[in-house]
């Protein structure tokens, strides 16, 4: 065991020659975009999707090496991105993408135990879905755009998780909000997909408007700080080496500095008078306002931002138009990895984040209102794609649940165990509705079952993964959360750990509930009536093994939820997931103890355990009796749907106006406003009043004084001799005052 | 040094003309030749051109490739060129455009090619001078000889309403420059004693820069100070009469950008100018205004600058989001194109006004952008438009089924236009608000201009879409062809620079970050907690050649000589300026070295 330990914990190249080929793993999926965008017509469909698959692969293998390279102790100190707060991490510079003065981005990428599961999931998952994709997409005209679209996807995913700073980890985020609006609008032809792809990207530039303010105060507040702390922020005294050091190395937004100047705020060590939360600043633009007041600012920013891209409230509502996209697009962009694009965020910036009670509140309680909503749209939704969208939404609310509460871990845990369940289930939507002629309204499909061994096989077990029954990861994850939630107190604001726990509980009740709905009517009872073919058949094997490789990690990742190992720290029993993401929350943890802002304290484990067992059976039982008995009975009756049924679905079923309501408040006015403003201020004022007036009181001008040219030299002479006398009269009179 | 290393911006300017006399002996039939001829010369001219991008030393002086000689000489006139970092990457961008303008016109020009080609040629010349003039007159007379090539090409070979257009062109921009004129001539008699008068720019500025110090001290203090009791009389002068000189300065060049409200002649031009003519318009010729506040408005009469600097910024700021909120009322697409213009000049002034290095850096290199992206816009519409002769939005739909690779062209440039990461526009719009946001404006400017963000990809997804995506409505749309290769080649370099210049700015900001941190001193000299001295930022350029040895006007001249003495001057120094100047009080005043 020890020897296998160690192995795992070695190195498999050194870091020096694997730390600089780190941009191989983005390289590869562009070159494949390339390859496929500009030849894929050439090559034709089995060489384009051999070669985006291979593609993604080869980035795969590179950052399994780097997972694995990640683990190892030693390279801690001979990595050029080691620092002191940084273990288990290493990366290369680049070099610099753009300077300007004191300001500067680089070109730095790198792995440490955040983002390395994050690499495989995008990795990994990826290459099952381009599997998958290239039986799924295999009629396709389009199949070179396809392909070369999401092997740019990936390549863009990994930006964003490889960015060893905020710009560049920004240029993924953008680049992957554009890969998505291109494969949500793949099927351009039909105005609605293409008007979704837009609803996308433009909600999402909504939210990158708050990423870039939230950026561009980080910035004013890393000056602030640079000019106002003292020794004391540098625990040992070595300001210069610690915070100006990599400022002036790396930039403002790397996100070492950021970690470090967070730390610097919100740890007691050192004596002497420090630049603390409280201290108001001095210079600059932000002159006269404290810390805690921008921290917060910086932080709801970056929360409009996260919301914006992980759709969490208000800005959800592209998520459920993207499911206009082929199906693995929705599998892999809109589940498994863009989306969790917020989470991984916060979890970047975890110091930061804790260093602001409120704002890590707002986020807690927008995910737990998030949650909540989403599922209960679900609850009404026939579109299997659309239930399972919500469903994301929700889910995505649970991640931020756990983010806001500062139990990032968790939140961590669940991004993964949910991209393998939620692929799964994407990808098992994908394969009925291959199977049954595009089929998507689960009222007119069901019983497919038996058609669909395999699908329904892989489709189950996600199904229970997602409702959190105990042996699967979902239970796991999802569990994690709320028990982390249940046990943390933010200070000041008590109240929101129960308010929260609890919708997250009721929200656990509903998730159960839809997803066995959608599981029931899709697979079993009776085939419907209304179906399109009256038979469905099995997918081809390259639909299915991804299938069934989803499934079986959505059973297996319940390992790194176990209580396996001991925290070094306090001693107690932690999960492994938890003791593997250690080091990069140690400096988390630090500013936690040291600002008193999250009060954890133990909760049995056990009970947590059984209160969610219970919940997930009870509402997985409250679909099977519905939907197994009580409206089949009802309709078998010949009686229409009970009127408390049909009462809350009428408001389900339209989303809770929601769409609507931005209509009514936003896009309509701004829409009138541009049109007003161009009739009345542009035209009208401007162009018409203002230019062409000068224009005709020009020419008016001249027209009444053509009647002063007459070509009558007496009369001429006459206006002389009167001017003159006026000059004279002037001269005499006027100047001897 | 040799001839060819003195002349080389001269060379560089008038290449283009030497062109267009040749062009003047070719027969009128032979439309390729005229076209390759003029091909060959733009190819040529951008060959100088980053040669002198290239030899542009970014640590060197701030005006290099500099070179003088006499040239009327009674009124303190001489023939003055030199680029600084601004000014050569504009060059540079101006070049680029020349060649590919040649070749977007090259079907769609049927008629007068000659004269069109030879519009182009002094159209450049005119441009390219303009850039690179360090001497006002010269700035003034290139700067006024681009509107004539530019009325004839709106005017000749524009589309129905093109008289108009053209009109509205030549009378709007002609009232601002008339106004700069004046601003000019006053601007020569305060500035110097009489006799000893010059329209150097940089004698100008190193004269003012004394008394601008001064004035920028006294409104920092306070009118009671005693900074303002003692002012100097050339300060007294400044005093009163720079704010309409900055006015008339600044109201040319703001027609020029444009600004917000004197921004309604550039939708007619751009509807109504030929594919060329929009992609010069748009390429660089509204840079001339935001060149012209950098290079003369601001440096010139800083104190005046930093008390319209909010009304300036907020203008910029409403140009933002108002260009942007037109653009979503218009159904014309190069009528779109060009108020996302308004929108996105309004970066450029934004970034200027922020005054602070990364907003002044940002705002030249989102000069660069714009001409790249908006050139870029103008030429694939110009393409679509040769196809179709519709500039409506609902003539179009479906198209990119029947022409894909120009739908992905023209998605990469509309991505690149809405400053998506990776590609050029968003170096220069990250720059420019976090200069904003640096700056000493309010914050609501930046937050306000940052909104920009989510218009500017509604706007252009929204005609993308109208455009491209959906089934083909129109019947007469379902044979267009896509692109030939002479098209292909034409867009090929812009693609290629969007990609450059968004994953590698550093070799374009190394040249213009050293011309922002002067153009930033130079405004905040004297102001308040500003310890920069006049000798910090005074203009160093050579000196004019004595006159014995000059035996021919542009002959080749040793340059760099800065110790060469100015000649003595024949006439007596009297102090008989009319404004109420007095000449020999300001000790920097006297010399300009």
């Amino acid at each position: 065991m020890d020897s296998f330990r160690q192995f795992l914990m070695t190195s498999p190249a050194p870091l020096q020659s694997l730390a600089p080929s780190l941009w191989l793993i983005i390289g590869f999926p562009l070159l494949g975009a390339l390859i496929c965008g500009v030849f894929g017509k050439w090559l034709g469909r089995a060489n384009t999707g051999l070669i985006a698959c291979c593609a993604v692969g080869a980035s795969l293998l590179l950052s399994i090496l780097a997972y694995w390279a990640v683990n190892d102790p030693t390279t801690v100190t001979g990595s050029q991105h080691a620092f002191e707060n940084f273990r288990y991490a290493f990366g290369h510079d680049y070099g610099t993408w753009f300077q300007v003065g004191s300001f500067q981005v680089r070109f730095g990428l790198w792995v440490d135990h955040l983002n390395g599961p994050m690499l495989l999931v995008i990795t990994g998952v990826g290459l099952l879905i381009h599997i998958y994709s290239t039986s799924y997409m295999s009629h396709d005209a389009g199949y070179w755009r396809y392909f070369a679209y999401l092997n740019l996807f990936v390549a863009m995913m990994l930006v964003l998780v490889l960015a060893d700073n905020l710009v560049l980890l920004f240029v993924g985020w953008e680049g992957v909000g554009f890969c998505s609006y291109l494969l949500i609008g793949f099927w351009y032809t039909d105005p609605a997909k293409a008007w979704a792809g837009r609803k996308a990207f433009i909600t999402n530039r909504i939210g990158d408007f708050a990423f870039l303010i939230a950026a561009f105060l980080l910035v004013l507040l890393s000056d602030a700080y640079s000019r106002q702390a003292t020794e004391a922020n540098a625990p040992g005294g070595r300001i210069d080496r610690h915070r100006l050091g990599v400022v002036v190395t790396t930039g403002p937004l790397n996100f070492k500095a950021i970690d470090s100047m967070a730390r610097g705020l919100g740890t007691t060590q050192g004596n002497g008078p420090k630049m603390s939360l409280d201290t108001v600043i001095q210079e600059g633009p932000l002159k006269g306002r404290a810390v805690q007041g921008v921290v917060t600012a910086i932080l709801l920013l970056f929360l409009l931002g996260a919301a914006g891209k992980s759709a969490q409230l208000p800005l959800y509502v592209w998520l459920p138009d993207a499911m206009a996209g082929p199906t693995p697009v929705s599998a892999l962009i809109h589940a498994a990895t863009m989306v969790t694009a917020g989470v991984y965020l916060f979890c970047r910036m975890a110091s930061l984040l804790v260093l602001s009670p409120p704002a890590m509140a707002t986020v807690a309680i927008i995910g737990a209102l998030t949650a909540l909503i989403a599922a209960l749209i679900a609850f009404a939704q026939d579109d299997i794609k659309k239930v399972l969208a919500y469903s994301t939404v929700s889910q995505l609310g649970f991640m931020f649940m756990g983010v806001g509460m500062g139990v990032f871990w968790a939140a961590m845990f669940h991004l993964v165990t949910h991209a393998f369940f939620k692929a799964c289930l994407f990808l098992g939507a994908g394969s009925v509705m291959h199977g049954n002629a595009e089929e998507t309204d689960i009222k007119k499909l069901g019983g497919v079952r038996k058609e669909m061994p395999w699908t329904w096989l892989t489709f189950a077990i996600a199904t229970v993964a997602i409702t959190g029954v105990l042996p699967l990861s979902g239970f796991f994850s999802k569990d994690a959360i709320l028990h982390g939630v249940h046990g943390t107190h933010l200070h000041g604001l008590e109240w929101v750990t129960n308010f929260v726990w609890i919708i997250g509980l009721v929200t656990a009740f509903c998730t159960a509930f839809y997803m066995w709905r959608l599981y029931i009517l899709t697979f079993e009872g009776k085939r419907s009536a209304e179906a399109k073919i009256p038979h469905a058949h099995e997918s081809s094997a390259a639909m299915v093994v991804p299938l069934v490789v989803l499934a079986t990690l959505s059973v297996f990742a319940l390992i790194w939820g176990l209580h396996l190992m001991t925290s070094p720290s306090t001693g107690k029993s932690q999960a492994i997931f938890e003791n593997f993401l250690a080091p990069i929350f140690a400096n988390t943890d630090r500013i936690i103890q040291g600002t008193g802002n999250l009060v954890r304290h133990d909760s049995p484990l056990m009970t947590a355990y059984v209160v969610a067992i219970l919940i997930a059976w009870a509402g997985a039982a409250l679909a099977a009796v519905l939907y197994f008995r009580f409206f089949p009975a009802w309709r078998a009756a010949g009686k229409p749907a009970p009127a408390f049924a049909s009462m809350a679905r009428g408001f389900a079923v339209a989303k809770f106006k929601v769409d609507e309501l931005y209509e009514l408040v936003i896009i309509n006015p701004i829409k009138w406003s541009a049109k007003l403003l161009y009739r009345v201020v542009d035209s009208l004022l401007i162009d018409t009043l203002v230019v062409r007036g000068v224009a005709w009181v020009t020419y008016q001008t001249g027209a009444a004084l053509r009647y002063f040219q007459t070509g009558d030299a007496q009369g001429y002479a006459a206006v002389m001799v009167v001017a003159l006398l006026a000059g004279v009269a002037y001269a005499v009179w006027g100047l001897g005052r | 040094m040799s001839f060819f290393d003195s002349h080389l911006t001269s060379l560089v300017i008038f290449l283009p003309l030497l062109f267009a006399a040749l062009l003047a002996f070719l027969p009128n039939a032979e439309r390729g030749q005229l076209r390759t001829v003029t091909l060959i010369g733009m190819l040529l001219d951008l060959v100088l051109a980053a040669w002198m991008y290239l030899k542009f030393e970014p640590a060197g002086a701030e005006f290099q490739h500099e070179y003088r000689v006499r040239w009327l000489d009674d009124f303190g006139i001489s023939y003055h060129v030199g680029v600084d970092g601004l000014a050569v990457s504009l060059i540079l961008l101006t070049a680029v455009l020349g060649p590919l303008v040649v070749m977007a016109s090259w079907s769609f020009v049927q008629e007068r090619t000659k004269e069109f080609h030879i519009a182009l040629l002094v159209l450049q010349v005119a441009m390219l001078g303009a850039l690179s003039s360090l001497d006002v007159v010269l700035f003034y007379v290139f700067w006024e000889a681009m509107l004539i090539p530019m009325y004839l090409l709106i005017g000749v070979w524009g589309s129905e309403e093109r008289q108009m257009a053209a009109m509205k062109f030549f009378l709007y921009t002609l009232a601002g420059s008339l106004l700069m004129l004046v601003a000019i001539i006053a601007l020569y008699l305060i500035a110097q004693p009489s006799g000893s008068r010059s329209f150097d720019y940089a004698t100008i500025y190193n004269a003012l820069v004394g008394a601008n110090r001064e004035l920028s001290a006294c409104m920092a203090a306070g009118a009671s100070s005693p900074l303002c009791t003692n002012l100097s009389p050339m300060a007294l002068t400044l005093k009163s009469w720079g704010p309409w000189m900055f006015a008339a300065f600044a109201l040319a060049f703001a027609i020029k950008v444009p600004m917000f409200p004197v921004h309604t002649w550039l939708p007619d031009a751009h509807v109504q100018a030929p594919v060329a003519g929009s992609i010069i318009l748009a390429g660089v010729m509204l840079k001339m205004g935001t060149f012209g506040f950098w290079r003369f408005a601001i440096p010139l009469f800083p104190s005046v600058a930093r008390e319209a600097r909010p009304l300036l910024a907020a203008l910029s700021v409403i140009g933002i989001v108002y260009g942007a909120l037109m653009c979503l009322a218009q159904r014309d697409i190069k009528k779109l194109i060009a108020y996302s213009s308004v929108s996105h000049l309004g970066y450029c002034m934004l970034g200027i006004m922020a005054m602070t290095l990364e907003g002044a850096s940002g705002s030249a290199y989102q000069m660069l952008n714009h001409g790249v992206s908006t050139g870029a816009l103008f030429l694939l519409f110009g393409m679509l438009y040769e196809r179709r002769h519709t500039r409506l939005m609902s003539d179009y739909g479906g198209i990119a089924s029947v022409m894909p690779v120009f739908a992905v062209a023209f998605v990469v440039i509309t991505f690149s236009s809405i400053a998506v990461p990776g590609t050029n526009g968003f170096i220069g719009e990250f720059l420019v608000l976090l200069g904003t946001f640096k700056s000493s404006l309010w914050t609501g400017f930046g937050v306000l201009a940052t909104t920009g963000v989510i218009l500017g990809a509604a706007y252009m997804l929204w005609m993308v879409q109208r455009v491209f995506f959906g089934q083909l409505t129109h019947r007469e749309n379902a044979h267009l062809t896509d692109m030939n290769w002479r098209e292909m080649a034409t867009v090929a370099p812009f693609l290629v620079l969007v990609l450059v210049m968004g994953l590698m700015p550093q070799p374009f900001l190394d040249r213009l970050n050293p011309a922002a941190d002067r153009f930033v001193d130079r405004f905040n000299v004297g102001a308040r907690d500003s310890r920069i001295t006049d000798a910090e930022v005074r203009m160093v350029v050579a000196q004019l050649p004595p006159r014995a040895a000059q035996p021919l006007p542009g002959a080749p001249r040793p340059l760099g000589l800065g110790n060469v003495q100015p000649v003595p001057l024949s006439a007596p120094l009297r102090p008989a300026a009319p404004a109420p100047a007095a000449p020999v009080a300001d000790p920097h005043a006297g010399h300009n070295h």
